[in-house]
């Protein structure tokens, strides 16, 4: 084999000449000194979960490094956040881990409610709490459907997908979209609740269980399914604590660390349920765990529909409220009659209170805060700098993809290039998230 | 099959959280030079950056505070100037924002959260935001590798001991740190037809473009 890497000569344009010659395998071996092969897996690639890229150092085929590269998908919305008003962050933050998006409109609402010292009505609560339970299960199936494909079933990926469409719709009937919703928002809600909310939840709370349970019939004692993934990618609780890990990843290695029980946030107090564990740290743990995790979240969701207050969903103070009183009529959703009398007929400071608002939005005292919440993929915490203006001057997101990320290394390291996919696939990032 | 056993230090929620006071006297007596500040109901401690490891790594291994987590790590610009916003002081009655900075800074933030009790806090360092510059934590905590990454990326501080500090979120041959408060706004001139560039937004003249 010759291949004559070319000289600062012989490279210009014209010059460009390349020679390939046929070779044994043995003399292109020799020709290497060192046996580590470095391969790139992405940034187009199935199975990296989007534009992830993995370069990997191979000795034959065991991995003896990773290196995530990431950044493809980076958009700065934590930059833009910082020109628009607090409102309007929601639209943003909401479109960075797109299969969390009410875990990220909630965390940053806490964080400005938090600031502002407000406290959300109780409806308001316990529907974010539903919602962002029924985003769990959603999220959850995604990664059971994606992972099933990786590992080559496509039964399991198309089983996913299609229960997961029947969560989106219930979360397009309540805000109008399947995903990056801006439903929830600082004070409350956009809207309270459709008349069949309660109804929908049911059904989806009658179907899912079912569902699951034959997932875990098709998965659990599948031979294919444990050869890949029992004893793969394993990550013990101290490693997964240095790298930041949490979540599933860290409760997979036997730390019943939730913040939902630790921290609990819009009324996780008052419900019932539990932190599912596994000792074994590897994929087949974590594969478990997240189908209990799913049943927890029904749980969860079952008391919280039991006892739904009523009351508002946006608090009541006008200066922070967002204005836009709606009704139903008869096609469909619009502006409120009574409201537009009262702005343009009856109320001068009324109509100014709603054009400052919507034009500028509220002020929100200065301060620096840190809210974190139980995101599917772990701890996703906004830590939000304030200077008492009407637009964060700081917003940064503690996404748990890009945290978990890392920890690829370790998990990988001595397994086979085949399991890489799996490892990554255990780790569930979502490129929206890791990227912002 | 491997079953790991989980270490003490991890074991979960096992002890109950320190108050915010007690964390704070905790690290005064071992730390005197260390400031601390409540708001919000949290806990910040002001280091300095030359104690920054020693501090951490003090958090990390203590058998009181017991934070074995680095949940996140982040910067924020103070640009030199004199910053007032009364404006809404005067209708709200919420506290005004007064600040006036000869020079410019970056404030890093940690926040250190323990495994085995229910406690959290933050970790602020400041440096100066002409050469920021700040120790590594990467020996103490390995998760903040991607995170000083990241802060470089944005900010540009230089974390010295860092095993490979290149950038992370944006592309490896940009100019500038896009996060800083000084970084010009309105992103790059946009080719648009008969070769004819349109400035960014910012700076963008309406009456030219629509000739």
């Amino acid at each position: 084999m010759a291949i004559d890497p070319g000289t600062e000569a012989n490279l210009s344009d014209d010059a460009l000449e390349l020679f390939v010659e046929g070779a044994d395998w043995e003399s292109v071996v020799d020709a290497v000194e060192d046996d580590t092969i470095t391969i790139n897996m992405g940034p187009q690639h199935p199975s990296t979960h989007g534009v992830l890229r993995l370069v990997l150092d191979l000795d034959g085929e065991t991995v003896t490094k990773l290196t995530p590269i990431v950044g493809y998908l980076h958009t700065g919305i934590e930059k833009n956040a910082e020109v628009r008003t607090w409102v309007q962050g929601t639209t943003f933050f909401t479109r960075m881990d797109y299969l969390a998006p009410l875990f990220n409109e909630t965390a940053f609402c806490l964080g400005v409610e938090k600031l502002l010292g407000i406290e959300v009505p109780e409806r308001a609560q316990a529907v974010r709490v539903i919602l962002m339970e029924f985003n769990r299960i959603a999220s959850h199936l995604v990664w059971l459907a994606t992972g099933g494909m990786e590992l080559g079933s496509t039964t399991m990926m198309v089983f996913g997908f299609r229960e997961r469409e029947h969560v989106l719709d219930l979360f397009e009937s309540q805000s109008g979209l399947r995903m990056n919703h801006a439903y929830i928002r600082p004070g409350g809600l956009a809207q309270d609740v459709t008349e069949d909310f309660v109804e929908r939840c049911e059904a989806l709370l009658e179907l899912l269980p079912r569902k699951i349970a034959e997932y875990e019939d098709l998965l659990k004692r599948n031979p294919i399914w444990n050869d890949r993934l029992r004893g793969i990618g394993p990550l013990d609780a101290e490693t997964a604590a240095s790298y930041g890990i949490t979540g599933p990843l860290l409760r997979a290695a036997g730390v019943p660390f939730d913040l939902r029980k630790a921290q609990p946030y819009s009324g996780y107090e008052q419900y019932e349920f539990d932190v599912p564990t596994e000792t074994a740290a590897d994929c087949y743990a974590r594969f478990l765990l997240r189908i209990e995790e799913m049943r927890q979240s029904m749980r969860i969701i079952r008391q919280a529909l039991d006892r739904l207050p009523g009351g508002p969903v946006m608090v009541a103070d006008k200066h922070i409220a967002w204005p836009s009183q709606q009704s139903l009529g008869v096609d469909g959703i619009g502006n409120d009659p009574e409201y537009i009398r009262h702005i343009m007929g009856e109320s001068m400071e009324a109509l100014i209170n709603h054009f400052k608002l919507t034009t500028q939005g509220f002020t929100v005292p200065a301060g620096q805060v840190y809210v974190p919440v139980e995101s599917p993929r772990g701890e996703l915490g906004y830590a939000i700098t304030s200077t008492g203006t009407n637009k964060p001057y700081r917003v940064h997101v503690r996404e748990p993809s890009f945290v978990n990320l890392q920890a690829a290394d370790v998990m990988a390291r001595g397994q086979m290039v085949a399991d890489v996919v799996v490892v990554v696939a255990s780790l569930d990032p979502v490129m929206g998230g890791v990227d912002r | 099959m491997t079953e790991f056993s989980v270490p003490t230090r991890t074991r979960g929620l096992t002890r109950t959280a320190l108050p915010l006071e007690a964390i704070a006297a905790r690290i005064s007596h071992r730390f005197p030079e260390v400031e601390t500040s409540e708001a919000y109901g949290e806990l910040t401690l002001h280091a300095v950056p030359d104690q920054l490891v020693a501090l951490l790594t003090f958090c990390r291994d203590d058998e009181e505070l017991d934070t074995a987590l680095l949940s996140d790590l982040s910067g924020v610009h103070w640009p030199a100037g004199d910053h007032v916003i009364e404006r809404q002081a005067s209708t709200t009655g919420w506290p005004e924002y007064r600040v006036s900075r000869e020079q410019g800074m970056i404030e890093v933030l940690y926040i250190l959260r323990s495994l085995t009790r229910n406690h959290w806090f933050r970790v602020s360092v400041a440096t100066g935001d002409d050469a920021p510059r700040l120790p590594s934590v990467t020996g103490v905590f390995a998760t903040a590798d991607f995170h000083e990454r990241e802060v470089y990326d944005f900010f540009g501080v230089e974390f010295e001991g860092h095993p490979d500090l290149t950038r992370i979120l944006m592309p490896d041959d940009w100019i500038g740190h896009p996060h800083r408060k000084d970084y010009p706004l309105g992103g790059v001139d946009i080719p648009y037809k008969n070769d004819k560039f349109i400035p960014p937004p910012d700076e963008r003249d309406l009456r030219e473009v629509i000739d």
